[in-house]
């Protein structure tokens, strides 16, 4: 682990397409339970998937899909029902208080409201320093050092804005002081739920770019939560689509846009508006209804009641993901881009005729 | 069988409206100016704008906050307090002056002929009354209808804007629906007795991108069927691409341009808003495209720039920017109108004011900052 004393490095270059180095984040059958009453409401029901070393990995849905709650769940904020949450090696799932503390300093997590995430009591300076004194890495000068680095990193200036306390800024700056208290130390992996939301277009561009500066000068890792598919298209190598507390989709960033494989996600893409009136809107292209009550959820296929391809076979057997091209999964019976599942290799004891073998 | 309001029989557009415009648009704004008295001083929020609405058109109003989108919105419904403002200008709705109106005369327009969709659903309906008697609230009041023709024309309402099972959800609390429900109930509200003017403010942001196409594509449907204006206010330009007919672009209080939507997107004239767009992630684009952001924020509205109020953050800004506030003129097209001294793709700006010499036109004018390359400056 790195000491106070070595200021974050420029370590990572991302990587051309299909040469990742490797998983920094391995999450596996995650799941999240809560209850209510005496119902039980699975906000993640069993989700995988990886974020490599130096990429962005977008997590997108509607609302209620769980993806937020994902998010906390691999920071451990929200202790995971069931399943693993691999960081560096290190399941965070198994580890007791202590080693889940000190592991923790490697992922941290940035808000969507930034000026209700920040002290209104205290002065920028001592909001960023906050992590760097619980940890007793620096003090004196040395701390002051790092947090002046730290905000001259995100844009602020360290003399002007150190002194201030956040009602002084605007809701961009807010969100630069949260990202300078996330990154002051120097974490591997960074969750951002839903961090432009409340930003003004001019702003949100603003943070997106100053992201994806410091995602290259620190060699960091992101994962980005969003309901703007525009946005997570801009910031993301790849793209997850959640739906219901399950992944539909997994694909690099532009092959999801350009060739969608689920019907959600096309759906979804569909319901996006765009800045140009030649794109004109159709209706009938975009999803009608809201998602189903995840305290109940469609058997099968968790997408087949608003699914204009759903057949029988979608309420009988819960599509598990595969891969359809390189890097490219799918949790799709019958996906708009590769073949068509195999039958289940396990056959189901209620069907008249057996299925076939694997 | 229970009788409905007479336009809700077929759905169709009011029955009792006659096109009382002859030749008269329905909305006149003319230079209409609001400002706050504050403890800093006067804030002025709407400065200077005028622009006219005809029946079934839609006017999109684009800005970032702060620009005097929300405040231009409840100035022509006449909703502002008049403690601490000031209003200038007039506003004519179907042939009433609304500047100066008291509530009192302004009640029987609310929600019957011009109403209003609001931003936040949850603070905007009543937490403890029932969503049915939220509707039937006005259609009592304006249409006079009894108990139960209200109650029918409710969920006839609720059915147009597309709630399952209507008949039971007007017993429903806005608590008890979701955020896309809630802002559906808010529409059927607004709708109820047909008014002739929607003003609807960020009716979708907040809600997922499945369900802001639904209300808009609902609040298009619906605005055919009656022949009804609308105002679509938004801080997003997807928004409006494809749902209106004109479009103004507000900065500081100020109209900085205005076109019918289709001029206003192949040839800006006005650097704000190409900067707006330009700092839009697109899906068309592909992933990591640098986005151009707008540095800096828009200017304390108690002490405006003597300027064009965009100069500060432009990147095209002259010296003549700085010191004098363009006009809102229109170029070779009269329909479209640009408040910029140096507009975009090569128009002609207006002369500068006299007093002011032509070398402040000039691109090596004397300010040591002008840097006319369109090449976005580098950020860290």
């Amino acid at each position: 682990m790195s000491t106070a004393e070595s200021l974050p490095v420029p370590t990572l270059e991302a990587p051309a397409a299909g040469e990742w180095p490797g998983a920094l984040l391995s999450v596996r059958d995650l799941r999240v339970d809560f209850r209510r009453g005496h119902q039980v409401v699975q906000a993640v029901a069993g989700v995988s998937f990886d974020v490599h070393h130096g990429e962005t990995l977008g997590l997108v849905g509607e609302s209620g899909c769980g993806k937020s709650t994902t998010g906390r769940a691999i920071v451990q904020v929200e202790r995971p029902t069931a399943g693993s949450v691999v960081l560096d090696g290190v399941d965070l799932t198994s580890l007791g208080r202590d080693a889940l503390r000190e592991a923790r300093v490697g992922v941290q997590m940035i808000f969507q409201d930034p000026i209700s995430s920040l002290n209104p009591r205290r002065r920028v300076r001592d909001i960023v320093a906050e992590p760097i004194d619980i940890w007793r890495r620096a003090s004196g000068e040395e701390r002051a050092r790092l947090v002046s680095a730290m905000l001259d990193a995100v844009g602020l200036d360290p003399a002007v804005a150190g002194g201030r306390r956040p009602r002084e800024f605007s809701g961009g700056q807010c969100q630069r002081i949260s990202i300078a208290r996330a990154l002051v130390m120097e974490p591997r992996l960074l969750v951002c739920d839903e961090v432009v939301s409340a930003l003004d277009v001019s702003v949100q561009a603003q943070i997106l770019n100053l992201l994806e500066d410091l995602k290259a000068r620190y060699g960091l890792s992101l994962l980005f939560i969003a309901h703007d598919l525009a946005v997570v298209k801009n910031v993301s190598d790849r793209v997850a689509v959640m739906y219901l507390g399950v992944l539909c989709e997994v694909a690099p960033s532009d092959t999801l846009y350009s060739a969608p494989a689920h019907h959600y996600t096309k759906a979804l893409m569909a319901s996006a508006v765009e800045p140009d009136p030649s794109a004109r809107h159709r209706p009938a292209a975009s999803l009608q209804g809201e998602p189903p009550s995840p305290i109940n959820p469609p058997s099968g296929c968790r997408f087949r009641t608003r699914c204009p391809r759903a057949e029988a076979r979608c309420a009988a057997e819960v599509p598990v993901m595969r891969e359809i091209a390189p890097r490219h999964t799918v949790a799709c019976h019958f996906p708009l881009v590769g073949p068509t599942a195999p039958e289940p290799s396990i056959p189901d004891p209620l069907a008249p005729t057996p299925g076939p073998g694997a | 069988m229970n009788r409905l309001a007479p336009w809700a029989r077929g759905g169709h557009a009011p029955h009792e409206y006659p096109p009382s415009r002859d030749q008269q648009p329905l909305l006149v704004v003319d230079d209409l100016h609001t400002a706050f008295l504050t403890s800093r001083g006067r804030l002025s929020a709407v400065d200077g704008v005028s622009f006219t609405l005809e029946p079934g058109q839609t006017l999109g109003v684009v800005g970032e906050s702060g620009s005097g989108k929300t405040v231009l919105a409840r100035t022509i419904m006449g909703l502002l307090p008049r403690d601490g403002v000031e209003q200038s200008g007039s506003v004519v709705f179907e042939g009433h002056e609304i500047v100066g109106a008291s509530p009192k005369a302004l009640r029987p327009l609310w929600g019957a002929r011009m109403s209003m969709v609001f931003q936040d659903p949850m603070t905007s309906l009543n937490p403890v009354m029932r969503i049915g008697r939220q509707i039937t609230e006005p259609l009592r009041l304006h249409l006079g209808l009894d108990r139960a023709e209200a109650k029918a024309t409710a969920i006839s309402l609720l059915n147009q804007v597309g709630i399952p099972s209507p008949e039971e959800r007007v017993a429903a609390y806005p608590g008890q629906l979701s955020g896309g429900m809630r802002q559906r109930v808010m529409i059927a509200i607004a709708l109820a007795c047909a008014p002739r003017l929607l003003l609807a403010d960020e009716p979708t942001t907040g809600l997922d991108v499945t369900v802001q196409a639904q209300i808009l594509d609902l609040l298009a449907t619906l605005q055919d069927e009656r022949n009804m204006a609308m105002i679509l206010v938004t801080h997003d330009l997807g928004v409006v691409a494809t749902r209106t007919d004109e479009i103004i672009v507000m900065y500081a209080g100020h109209v900085v341009e205005r076109a019918p939507t289709p001029a206003l997107f192949e040839s800006m004239a006005m650097p704000y808003t190409e900067a707006l767009l330009a700092s839009t992630p697109r899906l068309a684009h592909p992933s990591h495209t640098r986005l151009t952001a707008i540095e800096g924020r828009p200017p304390d509205l108690v002490s405006p720039p003597p300027g064009c109020p965009f100069a500060p953050r432009c990147r095209y800004a002259r010296d003549l920017c700085q010191r004098a506030r363009p006009p809102l003129v229109a170029a070779e097209d009269p329909s479209h109108l640009y408040a910029c001294w140096f507009p975009l793709g090569g128009r002609q700006g207006p002369p500068p004011p006299s007093g002011l010499d032509a070398a402040d036109l000039s691109l090596n004018g004397s300010s040591p900052d002008n840097d006319p390359s369109p090449v976005g400056r580098s950020r860290s």
